[in-house]
């Protein structure tokens, strides 16, 4: 059930990458690359809508019958409402499902209320235009007539009085009457908030101003920092302006379907578990890889570069069970990081290494824009091409990024260097391939020889496991 | 500590005056005088803020001639002082408090033991705050209120708001009311006094 490699999409222009004419080769084009499709390595994976032969009108179809069973009635033809989306959503499969989401919202709400002030507000990581270059190049702009922005954490915010104090928001997410909560189940950065309250999360995050980021990442520790988003969400100054939810739902394979509600925990309930099945499998096979080589190879920040819906900071965690809410810090977050000391060892015992079976990282093409220094001094990093090495030199964010790394003239010579010594021919590209994973033969034969195991562990004891800790019922969806 | 290899430049002409730069600059080091941006080249350290959210775009970031250190000594200061103003904090003076120029709690402490009073003057000193931005500001304000000191927001401005709660301060109803929906708020609160606590014990 090997194939031939499934080829990425092409580099994005981008103020946070290089050029998309110096990314020369692409992981996919190595001799001896092969894919392995989601559903070959896990057959009960849920079907999937997009992509596929109805193109973006399957997205369009979804959105519309979804939102047809959520109450708009709140919402009055005078009023204004922001429909908020976040700048994760953008890199799924290419960011058209997602784009074509929030314009099929905003077709609706007019449709539906009679409103005719509806905006759209697109929140960022650490990369503060990101999202205004979404905007664009999906032309959200034109569609929302003028009134779509990005807004980053450090515009102006407004208090929040939450049940444990006071929190901030960004002032231009709230400036409505109303709020539509425009997001997506992929769960990414599942190290930080470990499935917990994951629909819930944007409201701690890409809604949030800095001091509430910081509380998250600082403050709390890393399972209660979950709580950070719900106390915000809770909180009498959101509840009157919550309309509904509407999220893109995400899985390893591609997109599964658009789901609407307007009571955000039932449909938090159902992210939970999807994402802990579908997600959770794919991640524990992850962590049986024995030994390879990574190589980087998509338009994203190091963590977050993706394969198979997963994101290569899953993988660098990828020898503990992130899910698992009884182990209590993850190889890598920005708490495990604060807690290894100038000699490299950590300051207290407990603190998990960075997956040991990675053992040579390979960047090809990634962005900078996101603090990533951890990995390049935890795992041997080789850089392809000055121009990569520059980009990341320039970063406030990754001052010392290439101080730990090596760099390489291109990928050939990187692949070879790190076979060598690392002593391995398993390759895995984080690449962000649709619905599969590129890897070399010999990594694609032991992964189809351990997924049967992997899904039926995940079935019978780690997903009731992971589901009871979040306080979810799955007799609830054994139907599903 | 934080190497300085960049600083923001205007581009007059395009510069409309907005202050949007003035108000997300972390160290104050930009300035709308007579309706166009001003940059402090002495002071600015690189960060891109103004860069990133400038509207009009008038903002490039430029490789600075020669880079510099920003790091606060700890030299000259009482690390006993500096250990029991962590410790008030809930922090480990070893632990990183900025991930991106991985500055540690003691140079924070030892900046405020040395006389700085507000975020902006702890960042001109050691650099925190001005890599992504976004993730420093509450250990910052944890060690200034640890110290005793209220920090004065600058006016207008955008930089930062106010402390928000930590573990130690979330109310046992809380704690109660959400037991069942995976925030183990308890047990972190243990594992981040262990970090504290291996301080205390003269250990790493």
């Amino acid at each position: 059930m090997l194939r031939a490699p499934v080829m990425p999409l092409p580099p994005r222009r981008s103020q946070y990458g290089v050029a998309p004419e110096l990314v020369r080769k692409r992981a996919a084009e190595l001799p001896d690359m092969v894919s392995v499709l989601v559903r070959d390595l896990f057959p009960d994976a849920a079907p999937v809508i997009y992509p596929g032969e109805g193109g973006l009108e399957v997205i369009r179809t979804a959105t519309r019958k979804q939102m047809e069973k959520v109450d708009l009635s709140m919402i009055k033809p005078g009023d204004s409402v922001n429909v908020l989306g976040s700048h994760h959503g953008f890199t799924l499969l290419g960011g058209a499902p997602y784009a074509e989401m929030l314009k099929t919202i905003r077709d609706v709400v007019r449709e539906r209320t009679g409103c005719t002030d509806i905006r759209l507000r697109v929140g960022v990581g650490l990369r503060f235009r990101e999202s205004e270059e979404y905007i664009k190049s999906f032309g959200l702009d034109e569609y929302y007539e003028g009134k779509a922005a990005g807004v980053a954490p450090v515009d102006e915010g407004v208090a929040i009085e939450t049940e444990i104090g006071t929190l901030y928001g960004i002032k231009k997410i709230y400036d409505a009457r109303w709020i539509i909560h425009a997001h997506n189940s992929d769960v990414r950065e599942v190290h930080f908030h470990r499935q917990v309250d994951r629909a819930v999360k944007p409201f701690g995050m890409s809604y949030a101003r800095i001091e509430t980021r910081s509380t998250y990442h600082q403050n709390l520790g890393p399972r209660a920092a979950n709580f950070v988003a719900r106390a915000i969400f809770d909180s009498p100054f959101v509840q009157e302006k919550f309309a509904c939810a509407i999220f893109l739902m995400m899985s390893p394979s591609g997109v599964v379907g658009v789901d609407a509600d307007n009571d955000l925990y039932a449909l938090n309930d159902r992210v939970t578990y999807w994402g802990c099945r579908d997600y959770g499998k794919m991640m524990t096979l992850l962590g049986e890889i024995d030994e390879a080589i990574t190589i980087l190879d998509f338009p994203s920040p190091v963590p977050y570069v993706f394969a198979a819906g997963v994101i290569f900071a899953n993988f660098a965690g990828a020898n503990r069970d992130i899910f698992d809410l009884d182990d209590p810090l993850p190889p890598y977050t920005w708490y495990t990081e604060a807690f290894y000391g100038e000699d490299g060892r950590p300051l207290i015992e407990g603190v998990p290494p960075v997956n040991p079976a990675i053992k040579v990282v390979i960047h090809n093409y990634a962005w900078g824009g996101y603090p990533s220094a951890f990995f390049t001094e935890h795992i041997p990093t080789v850089v392809v091409g000055r121009e990569q090495a520059e980009l990341l030199n320039r970063d406030p964010q990754n001052i010392s990024y290439t101080k730990h790394a090596l760099l390489a003239e291109d990928l050939d010579t990187a692949v070879c260097f790190a076979k060598r010594v690392a002593g391995t021919d398993k390759i895995l590209a984080f690449d962000g391939a649709s619905g599969a994973l590129n890897i070399s033969r010999s990594l694609g034969e032991y992964l189809l020889q351990k997924a049967p195991l992997v899904s039926r562990r995940v079935d019978e004891e780690l997903l009731p496991k992971w589901l009871k800790q979040r306080g979810i019922d799955p007799s609830r969806f054994k139907i599903c | 500590m934080r190497a300085v290899t960049l600083c923001a430049v205007v581009d007059v002409d395009k510069c409309k005056g907005c202050t949007r730069c003035e108000r997300v600059c972390p160290v104050l080091a930009i300035k709308v005088k007579s309706k166009k941006a001003v940059v402090d080249v002495e002071n600015c350290l690189g960060c891109a803020n103004c860069e990133q959210r400038c509207p009009e775009m008038a903002i490039t970031m430029v490789h600075l001639e020669q880079s510099r250190i920003v790091q606060e000594s700890l030299a000259e200061v009482d690390m006993a002082a500096v250990i029991d103003l962590c410790r008030r904090a809930h922090l480990h003076p070893k632990q990183i408090i900025c991930y991106c120029t991985a500055t540690r709690a003691e140079e924070v402490a030892a900046a405020i033991l040395k006389g700085a009073k507000s975020p902006e003057e702890i960042s001109r000193r050691t650099g925190v705050r001005t890599g992504c931005k976004v993730e420093c500001i509450q250990p910052v304000l944890r060690l200034l209120h640890a110290a005793g000191i209220t920090p004065e927001r600058p006016a207008r401005g955008y930089q930062w708001y106010g402390l928000t709660p930590t573990v130690w301060d979330i109310p046992e109803e809380v704690k109660k009311k959400y037991a069942q929906r995976g925030f183990y708020f308890d047990e972190d609160r243990k594992l981040l006094d262990s970090l504290v606590g291996a301080s205390e014990k003269g250990g790493r």
